[in-house]
């Protein structure tokens, strides 16, 4: 919880009850948990919450402002015990801005539950238990590890999380982390974790849905002649026929070399194919393109 | 040539809008503080307007009398259309319909 509440609706510390009020509901509206799916917008959404309920009473907004977070500790009468001489009757200890107000502290307030302030907030007017809303976060994956699945630690807003992904998941699907969403009141279970999974741009891997296409360079003489030569995948190098005769932007497919899927039909691999030239060419190269070029009566701008 | 001067987007009084909009200041006062439109306050405790906000208010006030929506669920409202609007944008941008 924020100890500085002006900080937490973003106002300055003389702010009016109209500006103080402005700043709340822009701020609940942003953070409530059903609107806002991100694990830390439930916690934003009480810190903001306990802000308002404190300086929007005029009284409690005054405590505040003169005790500092541990306002809730000390007693009503403090001022008039000041003035008989007894301050706090030596039970009443006060740190200003030091954070973690609640501890240690003896006063006749103990034991008060930030919990109960706001178990309120979530009851709805029927008062039963109501469960937690689910959340959802982006889990960005590369390539490989979708591909492979497998154990994942993952750290959200101070949770830690151990997720399992299955092999094969595609950009846009849900793991379900049940019971790890907001929390419920009054006894009520928590919601469910989504994690969104996105793949990361791969410099050479792009993929639609389950299947993957790469890029296949291959000589000039390999397009024409064909030639079987490697291509990576996820799962390490694979060997692909070029037939004699490809041209460049030929996709030739590797049936089942795609992503994995734990229910159905692998995808597919698609190699494209990309013809590429030796940036300068040797004496002998040389020779024999241009014999080449003599010789044929190719033109691809004609076919 | 035409010259084009730049300029301050012009922001609006309390008055200004309550006698635009055809609605009470105290009513605009209170719409504000629940967030529905975007002012500011001044060093002397004046809220000043931006310039649409009595095209948010007549907004406002349709949802209100079409829906039968209290102010604060407005604010929501208003809220997610904004966000919807944007989704929409992305989505448009991303997939050209052919």
């Amino acid at each position: 919880m924020a100890t500085d509440f002006y900080a937490a609706l973003g106002v300055a510390r003389d702010a009016s009850q109209d500006e103080i009020q402005r700043a709340y509901r822009k701020l609940a509206r942003q953070y409530h948990p059903d609107v806002n799916k991100s694990p830390g917008a439930e916690d934003r959404f009480k810190e903001v919450s306990e802000a308002y309920q404190v300086l929007s009473d005029p009284e409690q907004r005054r405590r505040y402002d003169r005790f500092g977070p541990d306002f809730r500790h000390v007693p009503d009468d403090f001022d008039a015990r000041a003035a008989a001489g007894r301050p706090g009757g030596g039970r009443v200890r006060y740190a200003r801005g030091g954070p973690g107000g609640f501890s240690g502290v003896g006063g006749g307030f103990e034991g008060i539950d930030i919990e109960d302030l706001f178990s309120g907030l979530f009851r709805g007017r029927g008062g039963g238990p109501v469960q937690g809303a689910d959340q959802e976060a982006v889990l960005e994956l590369p390539v490989e590890e979708a591909y492979r699945g497998g154990r994942r630690h993952l750290t959200l807003d101070g949770h830690e999380f151990d997720v399992a992904i299955p092999p094969g998941v595609t950009d846009g699907q849900r793991i379900r982390l049940a019971r790890q969403g907001g929390h419920g009141s009054a006894g009520a279970p928590p919601g469910d974790l989504y994690l969104v999974v996105r793949i990361r741009p791969h410099p050479r891997y792009r993929l639609d849905g389950r299947d993957i296409t790469v890029d296949l360079p291959v000589a000039p003489w390999e397009a024409a002649l064909g030639a079987t030569v490697p291509v990576a995948t996820p799962s390490g190098d694979v060997k692909v026929r070029v037939p004699p005769g490809t041209s460049s932007g030929r996709r030739l497919r590797l049936r089942g070399e795609g992503m994995p899927n734990p229910n159905g039909k692998r995808g597919d691999l698609y190699a494209e194919v990309r013809i590429m030239v030796p940036k300068k060419l040797g004496k002998r190269e040389r020779e024999l393109f241009e014999e080449l070029a003599a010789v044929s009566d190719f033109d691809p701008r004609r076919t | 040539m035409a010259e084009y001067l730049l300029t301050r987007p012009v922001l609006q009084s309390l008055e200004s809008v309550a006698v635009r909009s055809g609605l009470h200041p105290d009513l605009v006062r209170r719409l504000a503080a629940l967030g529905l439109l975007d002012c500011t306050t001044d060093k002397n405790g004046r809220l000043w307007f931006a310039p649409s906000t009595v095209h948010t208010l007549a907004w406002v006030q349709r949802l209100r009398a079409g829906l039968n929506l209290n102010y604060a669920a407005i604010g929501l409202v208003l809220d997610l259309l904004d966000r919807i609007d944007m989704l929409e944008a992305q989505v448009r941008s991303r997939r050209p319909w052919t």
